[in-house]
């Protein structure tokens, strides 16, 4: 099994809940967004309330929880996207 | 002599906005109209009183999703030349701009439909938010309901 590790940003109201605006874990690069919320949700379990109203952004693009697995590579981006409020 | 290149001007900046600022860099000779939107920071909302905005964004994707826009914009408004869209970022006190919208087009109805449909679509898909912070109580994060992973209640959803 391949393991990367990948960057994770936080934005928002994810933020405020882990106290981070970033972190570098590392997990199996054919894991599904939905593990992947998952796997941040045990290590952050504030995060929770965001479960139903959150997207991820791989590599800069919008990703839903999901069973698709994501592909990811070394040094990747996977942004925690919270319901935007832009404008 | 060759036609004008359109050129799509994007600016992320905690700087105040300039109206001036986005009408002037839209404007071209062959081009009969300039259409503008100003979103502005309200002082109220649900009975509360809300004394500034906090914007933050994930800078490099909010500047892709609004190179997007552009692109969309000229995929359907063909006669288009020059799209202006800047956000500001960090705090915005009430009444001054949030986001400006400027586009540029040789006739009125396209440069029109074509702001419409940027500000609609940039509330939709750019990672930009908003916090609002009142005179008392907990300040908020706002949730567009044109974005698709908002809760789906009301309107205006607070979280």
């Amino acid at each position: 099994m391949n393991t990367e590790q990948v960057s994770v940003l936080y934005f928002a109201k994810s933020a405020e809940l882990t106290g981070l605006k970033a972190e570098n874990i590392t997990v199996p690069s054919n894991i599904t967004s939905l593990q992947l919320w998952q796997d941040l949700e045990t290590r952050h379990p504030r995060l929770s309330v965001l479960r139903d109203q959150v997207v991820l952004a791989v590599r800069q693009e919008y990703v839903p929880l999901c069973a698709q697995p994501l592909s990811l590579r070394e040094g990747d981006e996977v942004a925690i996207i919270p319901p935007l409020s832009g404008g | 002599m060759a036609a004008d290149q359109g050129q799509d001007l994007i600016t992320l900046t905690t700087d105040k906005l300039s109206a001036d600022g986005v009408s002037e860099s839209v404007t071209c000779p062959s081009c009969g109209a300039i259409s503008l939107f100003i979103g502005t920071t309200r002082d109220n909302f649900e009975g509360k009183k809300v004394i500034r905005l906090e914007y933050e964004a994930y800078i490099p994707m909010a500047e892709s999703e609004l190179r997007k826009i552009c692109s969309d914009i000229r995929t359907k408004w063909p006669s288009v030349r020059h799209i202006c869209i800047q956000h500001r970022l960090g705090v915005v006190p009430v009444t001054e701009a949030s986001v400006i919208i400027g586009i540029s087009s040789p006739h009125r109805s396209e440069s029109l439909e074509a702001v419409k449909y940027g500000i609609d679509t940039l509330k939709a898909t750019v990672p930009i938010w908003k916090k609002e912070i009142y005179e008392s109580g907990q300040p908020c994060w706002k949730e567009n309901k044109e974005c698709l992973w908002a809760d789906d209640g009301t309107d205006s959803k607070e979280s």
